[in-house]
């Protein structure tokens, strides 16, 4: 396995034990990670895992409980937001209404006092960044959403802060315009070698924009890695669930394998009782029944153009099967006997959920 | 899948009964104001023409008499001239005094928001005279300021019968109308936009003078409006805080009206009321158009 954990401090963006908490719960609990300079890391989790109020704490907006972000090892922790250098892309844009597209991106700079004629050039440079060029005076108002977007990503951008932070933005935008702007936010960032960090729910923006995925729940981290590491190594139930689709299915585990409708599967060392195996749909194999693996039969079949999908209903359970079509396969009818088999590298087995 | 792919034709909304609806919904309101507003005013108007004896007899009649003797007249010059400064005074004052509570109001939110909100209104429950006598009791020679005054040995100073008493009285009355009139203009202070202004920099004031205070320009303009024209007539708080000793528009009205009997000089000052108003909305709309 690929290490993708930094060691302590030697990331650019280091943040240690971070904490918050609030009255009746603890929104984020102990979070550590280093962030490499130039990386674009995403923070998913569903709603409520202590995403947002991560990036928050970073960028100074929600004041911490415990722990300390550092920045370029300067500790920021105590800070005032006005003075982190940090851009933020909000979901709902915030955009400031009352003010032109040119004045909303020349208003970082102005509190930088930066020179007017600077100004003027680098807010030309930010606003042809995001292909904007001709609507500088126009209001936000009269701007589309994925316009908006981009008026907010060039005003973060135009102060080159030290680290650009993503609030879930894609999130207001229609699924074209999305994948447009994920494409666009990925050209950028690695372009100008910003690092930053990309808050979302959307498992697949996480997967394929980031170089790193934080996977939270319930305020925890539950595990960091690429993309590649997520997906095909996921530590926890969570992980394999909440990242790309899978099986799950209740077995038990004695001796150090788990039995599934009389099928031996590894479990990890120490893992006894009830456990949940987990195998993703298009990692499973059919054949004709008799063959290799578990026995079940075909309950649902449905063709879906790319790809063919069954329920086979395996010792009382429904597995899903997935397999890609390349033209001439023929659609097995509900009630056919099939073997379902799979790689052991494939399948994950996890202690059951209480 | 590609070229021809046919919309439904949009369906033509009804359009009959267009013109006959807006005729209805607007009549109702139309006929009210007709009748308990405009055919009033225009009676002032008339009003304003006839002739009058010391008596308070008048006369159907087409007399610029009570005209030429406003205009002549240096007091009412004054008298209008006092009127809109003192009242642009209780405007600013009562704005300057609402602005951070309805700040905070917008910015508070549930059960608490409400509170707060049921607080701000109750004042309006109860009426402007009681408040007013509220205020006398504090603000009196004799009163629970000069007394605490006294006691601390600062002398006694005079709150009432006077302009001061006046501007603090109206100010608290007027407080509950500018709270509302500026909440419903803050609908676009967005708290993320003032975070937004702060990752990029901005300093609290700057915040405030940047954002904002541009962004809460409407809720401003509108309170301002409604605050002026409440100040201008009111005439209850300036009678009794004022003692007869203040000389304001809407007193005068009263005076000339029930005590003098002169109903045509009460008339033309009514109407420069409203000319007043009129010139208030102009610059209200104009305001709005420059800031929005």
């Amino acid at each position: 396995m690929i290490d993708t954990r930094t060691a302590p401090g030697q990331g650019f963006l280091s943040i240690r034990g971070l904490t918050k908490r609030y009255a009746s719960f603890t929104a984020v609990d102990n979070l550590d990670l280093e962030v490499p300079k130039g990386e674009l890391v995403a923070f998913l989790g569903p709603s409520g895992c202590g995403k947002t109020t991560s990036l928050r704490m970073i960028a100074g907006l929600v004041p911490v409980t415990s722990g300390c972000i550092v920045v370029g090892g300067q500790d920021l922790t105590d800070v005032a937001t006005h003075r982190r250098d940090m851009g933020l892309v909000f979901q709902s844009y915030a955009l400031f209404p009352h003010m032109s597209v040119a004045k909303n991106v020349a208003f970082g700079l102005e509190m930088r006092k930066v020179p007017k004629d600077e100004i003027a050039k680098r807010v030309k440079e930010a606003i042809a960044l995001v292909h904007l060029t001709g609507k500088e005076e126009h209001r936000p108002a009269q701007l589309s959403g994925g316009q908006q977007q981009r008026v907010a990503l060039a005003r973060a951008l135009v102060i080159r802060p030290s680290i650009l932070l993503f609030d879930e933005p894609l999130s207001n935008l229609d699924a074209k315009l999305r994948d447009e702007m994920r494409n666009e936010i990925r050209d950028i960032q690695q372009r100008l070698g910003i690092t930053a960090i990309f808050v979302t729910h959307d498992q697949s923006e996480a997967l394929t924009m980031c170089d790193k995925v934080v996977v939270m729940n319930q305020g925890r981290l539950e595990q960091l890695g690429t993309p590649v590491d997520l997906y095909e190594r996921p530590k926890t139930a969570f992980v394999a669930s909440f990242v790309g689709r899978t099986n799950r299915l209740k077995a038990v585990a004695r001796d150090g394998f788990a039995d599934f409708a009389g099928q031996r599967i590894v479990a990890p060392a120490g893992l006894s009782g009830p456990v949940e195996v987990m195998v993703r749909p298009h990692r499973v194999a059919l054949s004709p029944a008799g063959g290799e693996g578990v026995t079940g039969t075909i309950t649902r079949a449905i063709f879906a153009g790319d790809i063919l999908q069954y329920d086979v209903d395996a010792a009382g359970q429904t597995v899903s099967v997935e397999l890609a079509t390349r033209g001439g396969e023929t659609v097995l009818a509900p009630g056919t006997a099939v073997a379902l088999s799979w790689r052991p590298q494939d399948v994950f087995v996890y202690g059951a959920a209480a | 899948m590609s070229t021809a792919i046919a919309m439904p034709a949009p369906v033509a909304k009804p359009r009959r009964n267009g013109l006959a609806l807006v005729v209805a919904l607007i009549a109702p309101i139309a006929l009210v104001n007709a009748f308990g507003f405009l055919a009033p005013v225009l009676n002032l108007a008339r009003m304003s023409f006839y002739e009058v004896e010391p008596t308070g007899t008048m006369h159907e009649a087409f007399s610029f008499a009570t005209w030429g003797k406003v205009i002549a007249d240096t007091f009412y010059a004054e008298l209008i001239v006092n009127s809109i400064a003192v009242s642009l005074g209780i405007t600013l004052l009562t704005l300057i005094c609402s602005y951070p509570i309805t700040l905070y109001l917008h910015r508070s939110s549930g059960i608490w928001k409400t509170i707060l909100l049921v607080l701000v209104i109750s004042p309006l429950l109860t009426s402007a005279v009681v408040r007013t006598y509220g205020w006398i009791a504090i603000l009196s020679e004799d009163g629970l300021v000069n007394n605490l005054l006294a006691s601390l040995g600062l002398g006694r100073l005079r709150l009432m019968f006077n302009e001061t008493g006046v501007i603090i009285g109206l100010t608290e009355i007027l407080m509950p109308y500018m709270i509302l009139a500026l909440l419903a203009g803050f609908g676009r202070l967005d708290p993320r936009v003032e975070e937004a202004a702060s990752t990029l920099g901005a300093p609290p004031f700057t915040i405030f003078r940047r954002i904002i205070l541009p962004l809460t320009l409407p809720g401003i303009a509108l309170g301002c409006l409604l605050c002026f024209v409440l100040a201008v007539s009111s005439f209850i708080t300036p009678k009794l805080l004022g003692g007869g000793r203040v000389f304001l528009l809407a007193t005068e009205i009263y005076d000339q009206a029930i005590v003098t009997l002169n109903w045509p000089l009460a008339a033309s000052l009514s109407i420069l009321v409203l000319v007043i108003f009129g010139a208030a909305l102009v610059l209200y709309a104009r305001a709005l158009r420059a800031v929005l």
